[in-house]
């Protein structure tokens, strides 16, 4: 395929605009995740998804009377629950003896869970426009519409404008937890415009990735951009690159070769940007670290034969 | 090696050489030769970053030692395991864990125990008598977390007590400890010193030193001066490994 | 034996086998790691599918039980380089893997009944269809047996390990230091718990096996301040909550996994609510006899 042929393609340029939109804002607001070592919270995100989505689809089929799969409504609902998951986290290992993981795995099963029995309900019920449990466990980049590719804009757009605004906060959040508290800032208040932030980033990548894989697009582009940089600002801008780039090179390939799904083959085209920055960055990479490893064993070791010979 | 340093090593407790480690590129020890004579309490002191805490934990092979080797009683530690006993520093355990104490002094027998036997009646046993000695018996079914932190203190040194073995290692075993736990933990030290034990520990508090150490090594990356605490624990050694000004006397007062 | 009964049996049996080893994840704060594990499962019957091309064979199991273990073992080998910080490495490590099995089941094996959101979901009933019959009686689904087998195992690595794991788990080093493989400990519980991921799955779900594995536990730590108690409480809660999570799934028609790890997680939320009461009460207490001893002093 000529890439007039796939440019000229509506559905293709979709895919294309919609996967670079969900990994250039997943990237950016992924490093702050990353960097509060807190990568995995995404995937209780995404997971919590399910039944967000779910009860804004009841809400918007019983209350509104409409169809149903209003993108921005979903968004919103997702959102919401996403937000109240990651709190529920975050609060149970603040305030008690369970661990930051532990709460998270507890908190990610009870919405899944709660996402699943929900699914059932509404398969049980007549609704127009209800899916199945695969449409949400993978995604499907190939239904993505104008409209959900304007919400997907307008919501990520949203999300980076927040943390622009809050960028010193976050900043000083993420680095240096104690001290921003003493100056004043309202430490949970910062926490919890952060944490929705990347809720956003998280969830507006369910519809077209999956919630099964959407960590992948919060963790990797992060993880590879922090083996390049070393400044804030630096790390965010590659990360949201690298997010953008991985997912246009895999949306890419998964049209040319055909009939290989979408996600999955961005996930890899972003891990394989994760090694090659493991393996290849000045700085940083695993084999500079083996040589600075094995140079100071040998200087070391040069200082011990030399001491050997003066005594 | 020949055999005649050989025999000699086999007089001390625990002989280090040549002992370098690197966290990832950054030495922290550098060729420390320690030679610790059986039947001492042995001071290892030193500023922070000094390396005490490495220094030991690369003699016991829980940190994998860039250069250099330990032999204890002249053997390589895996022929002598049940002779040697480590008291890790304290904030390293997670106090939630649901055990009490004497199930935590109990863990010390499980080195001799293999993977199914469980620790028995002269396991228990032993486990009151440590704790008897350190003074903690009435607290044997508390949770850990509930206790002081002189009294956790306590709790690890009977968990080493009940291994009875010939050379102890304490890493700070006096941090965050109230004078009663203090006490305690000297009344131990002197006794072990009186059955003819060996003993090495990491001690932060200057003031004490002499009181408790019969040997001093002072150590800053490298071994500053080590032997009797009269020779080794001296001003000018202090200075050096401490690196302080030669008319800064207030920082040395206590030394004398 | 009723289809019910047999179910319901195959529930409880499940998350017995998935809670006990769950016990020492919890304690060693470890626990997103059974969700790594977890979807690693996918790529590994994959790649056993791939040499055995049965898929009824057990080899399977342990094909896809050394997947789950080379996310353990990858991730804590990513983390050791100190290149990656926080949990980041296993989120790089289970993505991509399962992102892998996806891709080779639509690519290679695209005319195979491998239905990679049956893997995912899970379906009890499914599992517990097929009957085992000895002498023309039927003695329960065959699935049940496989997850007794699991659990007999479980008991046994963890009677014969407990009291390595306990003091790897508690104070590793202090381990290393009496002679104990600590290494060698963790990678043998991790290749038992990623046999046991691996056998829940049919019956639960790969997506929810972390439920049944961690929540019980985790309500149980909330509760218990000895070990033995952790476990007994960890059988009562995971036993009771899958016979309660199996009847609300009935009633609703669901999958029985999400009904049990609703259940579980209300049984958690009330455990966690209830030792907070307990602490603001506690605290109250003390404020209260702080300020009488005060006034009684002056």
């Amino acid at each position: 395929m000529s890439l007039l042929e796939f440019f000229t393609n509506h559905t293709y340029r979709m895919v294309l605009a919609g996967t670079v939109t969900i990994g250039f804002v997943a990237g950016a607001l992924g490093s702050f995740a990353y960097l509060r070592k807190q990568s995995l919270i995404s995937d209780v995100i995404a997971h919590a998804a399910l039944p967000g989505t779910l009860l804004a689809f009841l809400a918007a089929v019983l209350l509104a009377g409409t169809g149903g799969r209003n993108m921005l409504g979903l968004i919103a609902g997702a959102v919401v629950v996403g937000t109240i998951a990651v709190l529920f986290a975050n609060g149970v290992a603040r305030t008690s003896k369970i661990s930051i993981d532990t709460a998270m795995a507890v908190s990610l099963t009870i919405f899944f869970g709660a996402g699943m029995l929900l699914l059932r309900i509404i398969a049980n019920g007549e609704f127009p426009g209800k899916g199945g449990i695969q449409d949400y466990l993978f995604g499907n980049a190939s239904v993505i519409t104008i409209a959900d590719l304007i919400t997907s804009l307008t919501v990520g757009a949203v999300a980076l404008a927040l943390m622009l605004l809050f960028w010193k906060e976050f900043a000083l959040r993420t680095f240096d937890p104690d001290h921003s508290s003493v100056l004043g800032f309202s430490a949970r208040a910062i926490d919890t415009l952060m944490f929705t932030t990347i809720v956003i980033a998280t969830v507006i990548g369910v519809k077209a990735v999956g919630l099964v894989l959407m960590v992948a697009f919060v963790v990797t582009p992060p993880a590879a951009a922090r083996q390049w940089t070393r400044t804030l600002p630096g790390m965010v801008t590659l990360s949201a690159v690298f997010g953008a780039l991985g997912s246009g090179v895999g949306a890419y390939l998964s049209i040319v070769l055909g009939n290989v799904p979408t996600g999955p083959l961005i996930v890899l085209t972003l891990f394989a940007l994760f090694l090659v920055s493991l393996l290849a960055s000045p700085r940083r990479s695993i084999v500079t670290a083996v040589l600075t490893r094995r140079r100071a064993r040998a200087a070391l070791k040069r200082e011990l034969t030399g001491k050997g010979s003066a005594a | 090696m020949t055999s005649a340093s050989a025999r000699r090593d086999g007089e001390f407790a625990c002989v280090a050489r040549n002992l370098s480690v690197a966290y990832r590129a950054e030495p922290v020890l550098r060729n420390v030769d320690l030679f610790v004579p059986r039947g001492v309490v042995m001071g290892v002191v030193g500023p922070n970053g000094a390396g005490k805490s490495t220094l030991i934990k690369a003699m016991l092979g829980l940190v994998k030692p860039l250069t250099g080797r330990t032999e204890f009683f002249g053997l390589p530690l895996a022929r002598v395991r049940q002779r040697v006993g480590y008291m890790p520093q304290s904030a390293t355990v997670d106090w939630d864990f649901p055990t009490t104490v004497q199930d935590v002094v109990l863990m010390g027998t499980y080195g001799s125990l293999g993977w199914l036997r469980r620790p028995g009646r002269a396991e228990r046993a032993r486990a009151m008598a440590a704790m008897e000695q350190t003074g903690i018996a009435d607290l044997a079914s508390r949770q850990i977390g509930e206790l002081s932190g002189g009294q956790r203190q306590r709790v690890f040194l009977a968990r080493t007590l009940v291994q009875s073995p010939d050379l102890y290692f304490m890493d700070e075993p006096f941090q965050g400890v109230d004078a009663k736990s203090q006490q305690a933990i000297v009344a131990v030290l002197h006794a072990l010193r009186e059955q003819g034990k060996t003993v090495v520990i990491v001690h932060h508090d200057l003031v004490t030193v002499r009181e408790y150490c019969d040997h001093v090594t002072l150590l800053n990356q490298r071994v500053v001066s080590s032997g009797p605490a009269a020779e080794s624990f001296t001003k000018e050694n202090i200075r050096t490994a401490y690196d302080v000004a030669a008319d800064d006397d207030s920082f040395l007062e206590f030394v004398s | 034996m009723n289809f019910v009964l047999g179910t319901a049996l195959l529930a409880v049996v499940t998350a017995l086998a998935c809670a006990l080893p769950g016990t020492f994840i919890v304690l060693r704060k470890n626990s997103m790691l059974v969700d790594a594990i977890s979807h690693a499962v996918l790529p590994g019957i994959v790649v056993g599918y791939f040499f055995t091309q049965d898929l009824e064979s057990p080899l399977l199991i342990v094909g896809a039980a050394l997947a789950g273990l080379v996310v353990a073992v990858g991730s804590e080998w990513l983390g050791r380089t100190g290149l990656l910080t926080g949990d980041a490495p296993q989120g790089l490590v289970f993505p991509a893997l399962f992102s892998a099995g996806v891709i080779l089941v639509t690519a290679k094996f695209a005319n195979v009944h491998l239905d990679t959101h049956a893997v995912l979901v899970g379906d009890l009933n499914l599992a517990a269809w097929e009957q085992l019959t000895v002498g023309g009686v039927s003695i329960g689904p065959t699935y049940l047996y496989v997850m007794l087998a699991v659990l007999a195992l479980n008991c046994a690595f963890l009677g014969a390990g407990y009291s390595r794991l306990k003091v790897t788990t508690f104070d590793p080093q202090f381990a290393g230091s009496l002679g104990i493989r600590v290494g060698l400990v963790n990678t043998a519980f991790m290749f038992v718990v990623s046999l046991t991921v691996t056998a829940a799955f049919h019956a639960a779900g790969a997506i929810l096996v972390i439920a049944l594995m961690i929540v019980p536990p985790a309500t149980a730590y909330l509760l218990s301040r000895r070990l033995p108690v952790l476990f007994a409480l960890t059988a009562v809660i995971a036993a009771g909550g899958a016979l309660a999570g199996f009847w609300i799934a009935y009633e609703l028609d669901a999958a029985t996994s999400a009904g049990m790890a609703v259940f579980y997680g209300l049984v958690f939320v009330v455990g966690y609510l209830g030792t907070r009461i307990e602490q603001r009460r506690r605290h109250r207490l003390h404020a209260v006899r702080a300020v009488s001893t005060a006034q009684s002093a002056s």
